[in-house]
């Protein structure tokens, strides 16, 4: 072997060496040291154009899995502007049962009437990050969002990071089969 | 170097550093291997991975309470090391602050104990940005009158215009909590929103003391007819403790001493006007348990001024508070229609001339 195809294979070796290092500094500790971000599309996502669960759905059966019940949810009850989170609340109040229907209910109600929320021009969004069943509690389930509100109108939110919360929502099966959301409780 | 304490982030200093110069020595040699990069394109790379990474946004001036604040770390300031108490590399998030107070997590409470990764609006001359809490420190003595609450991470104190000084600039800046963010808490569903002591005593105390804490959905506390407060439902969990711890001892019967010497966790047989409120601050996790003090003493406790949500009115005779609208206190010294005569919640605004008002940061 000459010795040009030592320095040649060295080279090669290194090359992978610095790879690897980038991949462990950039993959394996970015996430645990950097603030959490969002990603570009879930910040740019346009709550009024997301599907929103309907009562005709739940009625007609809900949704196919817990999990799915739950972050179809999820995902509209983070999603919202000052200008539609009252409607949005009232439809995921219409697609859920017992405490989450009451609870989407009052939400609305109060949201109807709360200039704060027009007056700043705030608005919430966010991505569903986990949903996990909770130990011991096989209706229950664990969600975990990461969400960034915003403020046209005010600089009261200025500068603050997208923070991570969690909700614990219960589900039920329905007559028809499908599942929706009974229990919504944010406890973050 | 400001007084802050040391804490037991060394071994994973020694750990991260010895990771590092092991990546680096790799990158070395791997580059060198290549001979195409010079010395500036590692120091670039390098650069990249170290502190500044993060960029720290400015905003407009900002509001809250004006404080004592000091820096810490950088080059200046080796002995302060780069790892948090909570664990975090301040290097890798400078946007840090430290709350001082203390040695450990449950002493160093200058700002009401908050919870690490508790965001304040931080306000230096004509620039603002939020810092996050991931240090404790010890602290100092007042600041040109104001005391010592926080510890700006060198980097964080650059960014807002502070002249590094090797950390041992000390100044005034105002310092606020911002709006608890999510549609949880935005949309007032939240079970624990707005919890400026970190939850440490206030949740165990509100939902322990007296039993269940009756909860109304004004804005404003309401006395009930038996004498107990009703918390508003938007109530800061703080807030919430304090008015359960306060409907524990209602009607206890006033005695000049009362409830002194005892830790504020029990129920004395009786209470005088000091440790009535010391008693009630407790609950809302904004003292320690070990707390005895006088109505002087509340003098010169918390941040000068009323607050959004709690106001001490202090003497050298006598101190009593507001709590979400409603007034404690240890007589009607209202009046007959200021409620029972003795230890308790009371409607009406009472006279406080030669009293001087104070209130804990955040509320």
């Amino acid at each position: 072997m000459t010795s040009r195809l030592l320095v040649v294979r060295a080279a090669i070796v290194g090359v992978l060496l610095v790879f690897a290092v980038i991949a462990l500094l950039v993959g394996g500790s970015g996430r645990a040291l950097a603030p959490p971000r969002l990603r570009r599309a879930d910040t740019t996502r346009a709550a009024p154009a997301r599907a929103v669960p309907t009562r005709r759905s739940a009625r007609l059966g809900g949704f196919g899995t817990p999990r799915l019940a739950v972050t179809e949810f999820a995902d509209v009850y983070i999603n919202w502007s000052y200008s539609n989170v009252a409607a949005r609340l009232t439809a995921l109040a219409e697609a859920s049962v017992g405490q989450a229907r009451s609870a989407m209910q009052l939400a609305a109600a109060q949201v109807s009437a709360d200039s704060t929320l027009r007056g700043g021009g705030i608005a919430n969004n966010g991505t569903v990050e986990a949903v996990a069943p909770v130990v011991g509690h096989p209706d229950e389930w664990a969600v975990v969002t990461l969400e960034q509100t915003t403020a046209s109108d005010s600089s009261a939110y200025d500068g603050l990071a997208p923070a991570w919360h969690v909700t614990v929502a219960s589900v039920r099966r329905e007559p028809g089969g499908g599942w929706v959301v009974s229990g919504w409780q944010p406890e973050s | 170097m400001s007084g802050r304490s040391q804490h037991s982030g060394q071994t994973l200093v020694a750990v991260v550093g010895l990771a590092a110069m092991l990546g680096l020595g790799v990158l070395v040699t791997g580059f060198s291997m290549l001979g195409g990069l010079t010395g500036q394109a590692l120091a670039d790379c390098d650069s990249g991975l170290s502190a500044g990474s993060v960029a720290i946004a400015l905003q407009s001036p900002g509001g809250g309470a004006t404080v004592g604040a000091s820096e810490y770390g950088g080059s200046g300031d080796p002995s302060s090391g780069t790892v948090g108490s909570s664990g975090v590399n301040l290097d890798s998030s400078p946007d840090s602050y430290a709350e001082l107070g203390g040695t450990t997590f449950a002493t160093a409470d200058a700002l009401g104990g908050l919870a690490y990764g508790t965001p304040l609006r931080i306000t230096w001359g004509k620039h603002s940005a939020i810092a996050y809490k991931r240090d404790i420190g010890l602290g100092g003595g007042p600041i040109d009158g104001y005391p010592r609450v926080v510890d700006l991470w060198w980097e964080f104190a650059r960014a807002l215009g502070i002249p590094y000084q090797d950390g041992e600039w000390s100044g005034v800046v105002k310092v606020e909590r911002p709006p608890s963010t999510g549609a949880g808490n935005t949309l007032g569903q939240t079970r624990l929103a707005e919890d400026p002591s970190g939850g440490r005593n206030a949740v165990a105390c509100a939902a322990s003391v007296g039993g269940p804490l009756p909860v109304t959905n004004g804005p404003r506390a309401v006395i009930e007819p038996n004498d107990l407060a009703a918390a508003p439902v938007d109530a800061p969990v703080a807030v919430k403790g304090i008015i359960a711890a306060g409907n524990e001892i209602v009607g206890k019967p006033y005695v000049y001493g009362g409830g002194h010497g005892l830790p504020l966790s029990e129920v004395a047989p009786s209470y005088d006007c000091s440790s009535s409120v010391a008693h009630l601050l407790w609950g809302g996790g904004l003292l320690p348990v070990d707390t005895d003090m006088t109505a002087e003493e509340f003098e010169s406790w918390g941040l000068s001024g009323p607050g959004k949500w709690v106001t001490l009115y202090a003497s050298s005779n006598h101190v009593f508070m507001y709590i979400a609208g409603i007034r404690w206190d240890t007589h009607n010294a209202a009046g007959a229609a200021d409620g029972s005569s003795g230890i308790g919640w009371h409607p009406l605004v009472r006279e406080d001339s030669g009293f001087v008002a104070r209130h804990p940061v955040g509320l």
